[in-house]
């Protein structure tokens, strides 16, 4: 590889900067845009069925939002009342400010006991805290248990969907990751490598010191953790080892078991479109005495890592409400052209774009995912507890020029933008000088090939010329043939535009 | 049900950081108010028959590949024997691990199943390695090619013999439990360990057999989840497991290929007991 290349090769793992970057690699894929459109509409699909015949779906949603919202502004009560009860139950929790402090606190466990193994269950905030590069440093290793995130494990690569972390990835990929793993050839079919992996990841079970889980939801009423998979592997951490370690963000909460029906009616329909998950399972404390299997020890890291500044902000307190659910993911246009890669983070889709900067309070990079989104709202109506991340998007667009971190050449177009459109005479000059200016590449009423700035735009679109009579010059004359009456001219209803009136 | 005393630390610190960032002085000390709570009123009331449950029970269970017989209660014992024996035969178990249950015992599964000739495991502290009840089949708890090197020497006995076990149990095709209660609405068993009703039963073996009586059925999951919380309260606290099973484990992480029995058990079956 030149230099250049290499520098491109840095750049693409720059969170923001890579952006346009990872957009183009994951375009010219074609496997990956196939199997992107494929997932998204399944799950889109299955989601879509579910709502129907549960019925009532938008009374559900605003259930859901409002819990959410009670236990978000109410977060320092719930999350003592859950720690009490992890406690009481014989439970270790570990409230920690910081990604170092999460891991910190899981070496010194891991260290306690000695542990050379531990097993994985689904976790994105174990992601989001980098456990796994943390605990290779010291010697431990690491397995993810759920399929596809074995399958990237081994492929070192990130989750490219939230709920389907290996989408990415096909069936002969997937058999040479296999293949190497067990020293010998396997089928490019899934029962076999299926088979592999259930074998393989049963003796990790058997044999791991730890067992590391997220948290779906939290019950604050019981100190409960609610893990759901559908594979079981959720199952097997928690049940198999002798230390169970939870590492949950700390606004997973619910108040109690009733709400807790409520979230659990919307979290599968919305992600997969199921009725219920395969299996949930309610934690409340470590094995029992006279109990026969189960952990001897369970810990609950409770992390902050940024969550705490989005709280009492009007805008951006809703975005704790989340359940990652991923529906937001499946509807989003940019999302299904590009799949998870291209946002450079643990958390993709429009949740991704709005997450990723807050959490780690970076507009400077992370902040330009904002712009990787076409503000339609589509994640905003299929989000099961309504959170209107479409707006969010904007204000952190906002928030960003607001800091001055947009380039001086669109602030200086945004300023003379904003003189010309405030001032008729400056907006007629300028039209009228575009018209002369566009001459030379307009071509059947269309700009194929802008120059300059422009060029961004018509590298995958096409520009409509500027028209040589503006609307502006023809409205006295269209006023005439709307109503007949050109004595009635200013008294028009201002709602008359409706129904094509730009005289096309 | 209490067991060794927990801990917390770091809360002071960052509950008043929430607290403040929310705009109080102080961390709230007393529950808060609320408008609304659990699911919608509309679907809380729909009261159902013993039949209406068992009939959406059944539908929604084999509609996630789930087979299902029901047993009258005159006839229970016969008619539960005679479905093992399917399954036994179907599925060539050899070995089969069952919660130590009342409800299971009074069946008679156990013996049912030596007389089919299977093995059992009973889930209970004396079983230490893979045996009747009791007895001594000749199989070492040892030699299964999946045995931990780490489990036994050194280690505390009541480890051992709990590991012992969960390799017995590891090694049975069939596992055999008795939820508390089943929900309709979704087709799933509710399961709570405790004691004699292992976690492992229900997840190891790569077939499961849930039996229970239809008194145990209930419309929707927050029936089940009221009842073990109110349960939990007259016994001082909740077991430290319940599962919500719902159909046979799956996965569909290889090119969205439909793969059943990934870690748990790949078929299941239900007993009711009408």
């Amino acid at each position: 590889m030149s230099g250049a290349g290499a520098k491109a090769g840095d750049k693409r793992k720059l969170i923001g900067s890579g952006l346009k970057l990872r957009a183009k690699d994951a375009l010219g894929n074609a496997f990956l845009r196939g199997a992107v459109a494929f997932t998204t509409d399944k799950l889109r699909g299955g989601r879509l069925n579910a709502m129907a015949e549960f019925g009532n779906w938008e009374a559900w949603r605003e259930r859901g939002r409002a819990i959410r919202e009670h236990t978000i502004r109410h977060l320092d009560y719930y999350l003592s009342q859950f720690a009490e009860g992890v406690a009481k139950a014989g439970g270790h929790v570990h409230f920690c400010a910081s990604a170092d402090d999460a891991v910190g606190v899981f070496m010194e466990i891991a260290g306690r006991h000695g542990a050379k193994l531990v097993a994985k269950g689904k976790s994105m905030v174990s992601e989001e805290i980098h456990l796994n590069e943390h605990l290779a440093a010291a010697g431990i290793k690491a397995v993810e248990t759920d399929l596809g995130e074995y399958i990237l494990q081994l492929a070192g690569e990130t989750p490219s969907h939230l709920i389907i972390p290996a989408i990415h990835k096909n069936k002969a990929q997937i058999a040479e990751l296999f293949s190497k793993d067990a020293g010998r050839p396997l089928p490019p079919e899934t029962k076999p490598l299926a088979d592999y992996a259930r074998a393989r990841l049963r003796s990790i079970f058997l044999e791991a010191d730890i067992g590391l889980t997220g948290c779906n939801f939290g019950v604050a009423e019981s100190g409960t953790i609610v893990v759901v998979s559908n594979e079981g592997n959720g199952r097997m951490v928690t049940t198999i080892p002798k230390v169970h370690v939870v590492v949950m963000g700390m606004e997973r909460l619910v108040p109690t078991f009733e709400d807790l029906e409520v979230l659990l009616n919307l979290l599968p329909r919305s992600a997969t479109g199921q009725k219920l998950t395969s299996y949930v399972s309610l934690i409340t404390g470590p094995r029992r005495p006279g109990d026969l299997d189960g952990p001897e020890e369970l810990h609950v890291i409770v992390l902050d890592n940024g969550r705490s500044e989005q709280l009492g902000d009007p805008v951006f307190q809703e975005v704790l409400h989340c359940i990652r659910c991923a529906a937001c993911l499946n509807v989003c246009p940019v999302y299904r052209h590009v799949g998870g890669h291209a946002y450079g983070g643990v958390y993709s889709g429009p949740i991704g774009a709005v997450l990723t900067p807050l959490l780690q309070q970076d507009m400077a990079e992370a902040g330009q995912l904002a712009y990787a989104s076409s503000l339609c709202g589509a994640c905003w109506e299929a989000c099961p507890v309504k959170i209107p991340l479409h707006d969010m998007l904007v204000h952190l667009r906002q928030r960003k020029v607001g800091m001055k971190l947009n380039p001086p050449s669109e602030r200086a177009a945004f300023r003379m933008y904003k003189k010309v459109f405030a001032n008729v005479k400056w907006f007629r000059l300028a039209t009228r000088s575009a018209r002369l200016l566009q001459r030379p590449f307009v071509r059947e009423g269309q700009i194929r090939k802008a120059p300059g700035p422009l060029s961004g735009w018509t590298r995958s679109r096409v520009l409509p010329a500027l028209p040589e009579r503006p609307f502006r010059d023809r409205w006295a004359e269209l006023k005439r043939e709307l109503y007949g009456n050109p004595a009635d001219g200013g008294k028009g209803p201002s709602g008359s535009f409706d129904g094509g009136g730009d005289g096309r | 049900m209490t067991g060794p005393a927990g801990s917390i630390r770091g809360k002071d610190d960052f509950i008043r950081r929430i607290a403040v960032r929310l705009g109080r002085g102080e961390p709230l000390k007393e529950a808060p108010p609320r408008d609304v709570k659990g699911v919608p009123e509309f679907y809380r009331a729909a009261a159902a028959s013993r039949q209406e449950l068992i009939d959406r029970f059944v539908r929604e269970w084999t509609a996630l590949s789930g087979k299902v017989r029901l047993v009258p209660r005159g006839e229970a014992a016969a008619g539960a024997a005679a479905y093992l024996e399917e399954i036994v035969t179907g599925e060539k178990v050899e070995a089969v691990s069952l919660w130590d249950d009342p409800e299971i015992a009074g069946l008679g599964l156990e013996a049912a199943l030596n007389r089919l000739g299977a093995e059992t495991v009973v889930w209970r502290e004396s079983n230490g390695g893979l045996s009747g009840d009791g007895g001594d089949n000749g199989h070492d708890p040892d030699d299964g090619p999946k045995a931990e090197d780490g489990t036994d020497g050194g280690k505390p006995s009541g480890w051992r013999a709990r590991s012992g076990l969960l390799r017995a149990t590891e090694r049975c095709r069939l596992g055999v439990v008795c939820p508390d209660y089943a929900i309709a609405n979704t087709g799933t068993l509710v399961l709570q360990a405790c004691g004699g009703r292992g976690r492992s039963v229900s997840l190891l073996p790569s077939v499961l057999l849930a039996v229970f009586p239809a008194e145990r059925l209930v419309m929707r999951m927050g029936e089940a989840l009221e009842r073990l919380r109110s349960e939990g309260e007259t016994k001082g606290g909740l077991p430290s497991s319940i599962t919500l099973v719902t159909g046979p484990s799956r996965s569909a992480d290889i090119e969205n290929d439909l793969t059943i029995g990934v870690h748990g058990p790949g078929k299941v079956h239900a007993l009711i007991l009408v």
